[in-house]
């Protein structure tokens, strides 16, 4: 029996964003179908609809020629639509055997020989008796697989499987997806890694800041071309003049950094080395998840790193805090507004106040100095047209655009040397981008500089005078940002090379 | 029928129900109380009488309330520096026991001599007491990454056991007959009692202070700056660079002094010496206190007299009425219970909608 699904017309408006505008897409049983995207693009609440955990506002859902409606992750389970989250959701202390059980009510002895079965019909070896905490990655997630399989799915969804996979396991479990296909399973795989999707999948969708840009046939597309797709390619050419004297006089150099980092979702960082002059602006290419959270958080100092691996002015910097970062003249706009670079239940001039660099004496002998504060605020307030002069509004009613502003602008009043922004853009509408971009070009004028680790070509190729590619946390070499076409960052962020 | 009520979730967390929601949560808890009252055969209204009005009824009564609300507020405000912070410290009753015992010890050096320079001493060495122990869990927090829930937990069971062999072994009085308590202090090591013929001491200016610094540390310092932005996010703390170690540790810090003051006050008040049960578990209610007084000085002050008077009452009620004393555990469960519950509300509305058929 052949299985198909429908979205139609999906639309989720989240406060101050919308996560999905008009989606449709239609999937048939005996394919893999990829739902391409960088984070924030919109896939995960789209898939998040489709497993019953959020509703649209708008849409329909339709499972072979009927409407369904999914309130709740139960509904999606009775219609037989089965999903594999990114991060398990598994009792680490229980058996597998118990865990695989636990939402079910047939009897043990029944759903212990209908699990063996499922077992040896995959080739999954795992023993049943265990705690899952003994289990590696791979494993889990076969634990995870088994316990949709038990329902008879028809559709499985695969959000981002193989963050935590090593090699070996990624491409067991594309085997293993591949026959699910064949025998009749709807599978919507979803990931930002090209590679992955050429070698797996049929048919591919992007999505790209809450819209479906394309749907097309794997046959069709090229790493390069799906790449242009997901970050966007409108290849215009409204670049920033570069100056072509070019300042020669090095700011801060980083040399042979590294960073391991225990946590198997974050991406380790091999020996980075690169340069960047006075007055310049140096761009950080790729695709996200490819290390650009990490290099951020080493660069600011969230991330202590060997001294001598930063420089600024000569200076080794490596081991010091952002605080103590901030004195030196660096300032950091991070990409996650809501949760990092300003923390909305607080009122715009408490916000204003993280940036507390000596010289601004927003705090004097340990007492806060809100008279101060305020004053700053305002001077924020009105200099980077933020749409609003009352400091004591709390920066939740602000929108992304205008936070972002605030945000920049707490970090520019101390008129740094080095302004470090990842994703400065992110989400906003076409006119705080403009002014964004016009603001960091300002900033280049007035021969400071900039490091600019963004996941929109469009933005880098605009804003940039040297452009690397960060994938899998190596650095590729600087190119020129105005020899460099979208088409080769393109190749550079898939993972591939030219020469 | 399509369902009458609809629960909505609010853009914003509501500043009104901020406040009024402890004040739902004591409704709750009397309604629920007269409940079970009435299922074990009382009559609602009388046992909830007992329970909530003699006691404080007469001037003893209310001396009592206060008496009984010292050491909770005094705990609750040191707890609030930690949960203000997102530093989870559970173990404020084994520093409080610790700073009982360090400030004992030092009362017992001092057994047989007078001076106004004692009692000082003994109350810093309470305080010093309560902080060394609270610094057990925050080193262990910041050095090796350990649960500061567990950690501080399990060390009040640690306090507990030392003071037990302490006060029957080493400590236990030489003409006590072999009770399970020390020698009295000498009146220069105790807290002066403020009226003739009542419990309450000079502690319940420890309290207020506490309050009032308190509330000057929360508002307007850096620190109580930093401790803000830590407890909306760790993450926007570590990028504005704040020192989280240290902050941890300053916490803990501050919330054990204050548990050991509150031990001071049990043991150099009304009592006088170390004895088995220097707490009736005030360092683990004042978590509820904290909580209910949402964290901020003067709430705190309100919650601790509401669930001091669960104290009272339980024994009132013991007295009168043949109900066991823990049922006052049960009223302070139930409270917080029905504060968790109700913050529900602070993030949903709820809306009525007519039937439709």
């Amino acid at each position: 029996m052949k299985t198909n699904l429908t979205v139609s017309n999906i639309t989720k408006i989240y406060p101050g964003c919308v996560a999905n505008s008009n989606i449709s897409l239609e999937f048939k049983s005996g394919k893999i179908y990829a739902l391409l995207g960088e984070n924030g693009a919109g896939k995960s609440t789209l898939v998040k609809i489709l497993s019953g955990v959020i509703q649209p506002n708008e849409g329909e859902i339709i499972l072979n020629n009927k409407i369904i409606k999914l309130n709740s992750p139960i509904d999606a389970k009775k219609n037989k639509i089965g999903m594999v989250f990114q991060h398990f959701n598994l009792f680490e202390t229980l058996s597998v055997f118990e865990n695989l059980i636990i939402d079910s009510n047939e009897t043990r002895e029944n759903l212990r020989e209908k699990i063996i079965s499922i077992m040896q019909k995959y080739n999954f070896s795992i023993d049943l008796d265990i705690p899952v905490l003994n289990l590696s990655a791979g494993q889990k997630q076969k634990v995870e697989i088994v316990r949709c399989l038990i329902r008879n799915p028809e559709v499985l969804i695969m959000d981002e499987p193989t963050s935590v996979l090593t090699e070996q396991e990624t491409s067991e479990l594309f085997s293993s997806l591949k026959q699910f296909s064949k025998e009749g399973i709807l599978i919507i795989y979803i990931t930002h890694k090209l590679k992955e999707v050429m070698s797996l999948c049929d048919e591919v969708a992007v999505m790209r800041r809450g819209k479906l840009v394309s749907v097309s046939k794997i046959i069709d597309e090229k790493i390069e071309t799906l790449a242009n797709k997901m970050v966007g390619q409108n290849l215009k050419t409204v670049k920033k003049k570069i100056s072509k004297e070019g300042s020669t006089e090095q700011l801060i150099k980083i040399s042979n950094l590294n960073f391991s980092s225990e946590d198997p979702f974050e991406t380790n960082l091999e020996n980075i080395n690169f340069e960047v002059n006075r007055g310049e602006c140096f761009g950080i290419a790729g695709i996200s998840g490819n290390g650009q959270s990490e290099l951020f958080q080493v660069l600011s100092g969230e991330i202590i790193s060997e001294n001598n691996s930063i420089k600024l002015n000569n200076y080794p910097i490596g081991n010091l805090n952002p605080q103590q970062r901030r004195e030196y003249l660096m300032a950091f706009s991070p990409e996650d507004r809501m949760e990092q670079a300003a923390i909305p239940q607080m009122k715009i001039f408490e916000n204003v106040a993280l940036n507390n660099f000596k010289s601004s004496n927003f705090f004097n002998k340990g007492l806060i100095n809100e008279k101060k504060i305020k004053q700053h605020s305002q001077k924020i307030l009105s200099d980077f047209s933020v749409n609003t002069d009352n400091v004591e509004l709390k920066s939740q009613f602000l929108s992304g655009g205008n936070l972002q502003k605030l945000i920049i602008g707490r970090e520019l009043i101390t008129s740094p040397e080095l302004l470090i922004c990842f994703n400065p853009t992110w989400g906003l509408d076409v006119g705080a981008i403009n002014y964004i971009h016009e603001t960091l070009i300002k900033i280049n004028e007035q021969n400071k500089s900039i490091i600019l680790i963004s996941t929109d070509t469009d933005e880098l190729l605009k804003l940039s005078d040297k452009i690397s590619v960060i994938y899998k946390g190596k650095l590729s070499k600087k190119m020129n940002a105005d020899e460099v076409t979208s088409e080769k960052l393109g190749i550079l962020m898939g993972g591939g090379e030219f020469d | 029928m399509e369902n009458l009520i609809k629960i909505i979730k609010r853009d914003q967390p509501s500043r009104a129900i901020f406040f009024l929601t402890p004040v739902l949560a004591i409704f709750l808890t009397l309604l629920a109380g007269g409940l079970i009252f009435y299922i074990l055969g009382f009559k609602p209204f009388e046992a909830l009488k007992f329970f909530f009005i003699v006691p404080i009824a007469d001037m003893y009564g209310f001396s009592e309330l206060l008496l009984k609300a010292t050491p909770l507020c005094l705990i609750a405000i040191g707890l609030s520096f930690c949960f203000k912070s997102n530093n989870w410290n559970i173990g404020a009753e084994g520093q409080l026991t610790f700073g009982a015992i360090v400030s004992g010890g030092v009362a017992l050096l001092f057994y047989n001599q007078e001076g106004f320079y004692i009692l000082p001493i003994v109350i810093l060495a309470g305080a010093i007491g309560g902080m060394l122990y609270a610094s057990i869990p925050a080193i262990l927090k910041t050095y090796f990454n350990t649960n500061e829930i567990l950690v501080s937990l399990m060390l009040v069971y640690v306090s507990k056991l030392i003071l037990d062999y302490l006060v029957v072994g080493p400590w236990s009085n030489p003409e006590g007959f072999n009770f399970p308590e020390t020698r009295q202090f000498s009146d220069s090591a105790r807290l002066p009692l403020l009226a003739e013929g009542l419990r309450i001491h000079a502690g319940i200016f420890l309290a207020l202070a506490s309050v009032v610094i308190s509330w000057f540390i929360f508002y307007k310092t850096y620190l109580g700056f930093q401790m803000k932005v830590s407890g909306f996010s760790l993450k926007t703390a570590k990028y504005a660079g704040y020192k989280g170690k240290k902050m941890i540790i300053l916490v803990f810090l501050i919330s054990g002094a204050c548990a050991g003051l509150a031990g001071v006050g049990e043991i150099t008040g009304p009592i006088g010496q170390l004895h088995r049960e220097v707490s009736p578990d005030y360092g683990f209610t004042a978590i509820i206190v904290a909580f209910l007084g949402r964290l901020n000085p003067v709430g705190i002050i309100f919650a601790s007299l509401v669930v001091a008077i669960t104290y009272l009452g339980a024994e009132t009620a013991q007295i009168f009425m043949q109900i066991p004393k823990y049922t006052g555990q049960v009223f302070q469960g139930m409270i917080l219970f029905f504060l968790l519950a109700s913050d529900y509300l602070l993030f949903f509305k709820i809306k009525f909608i007519g039937s439709k058929k």
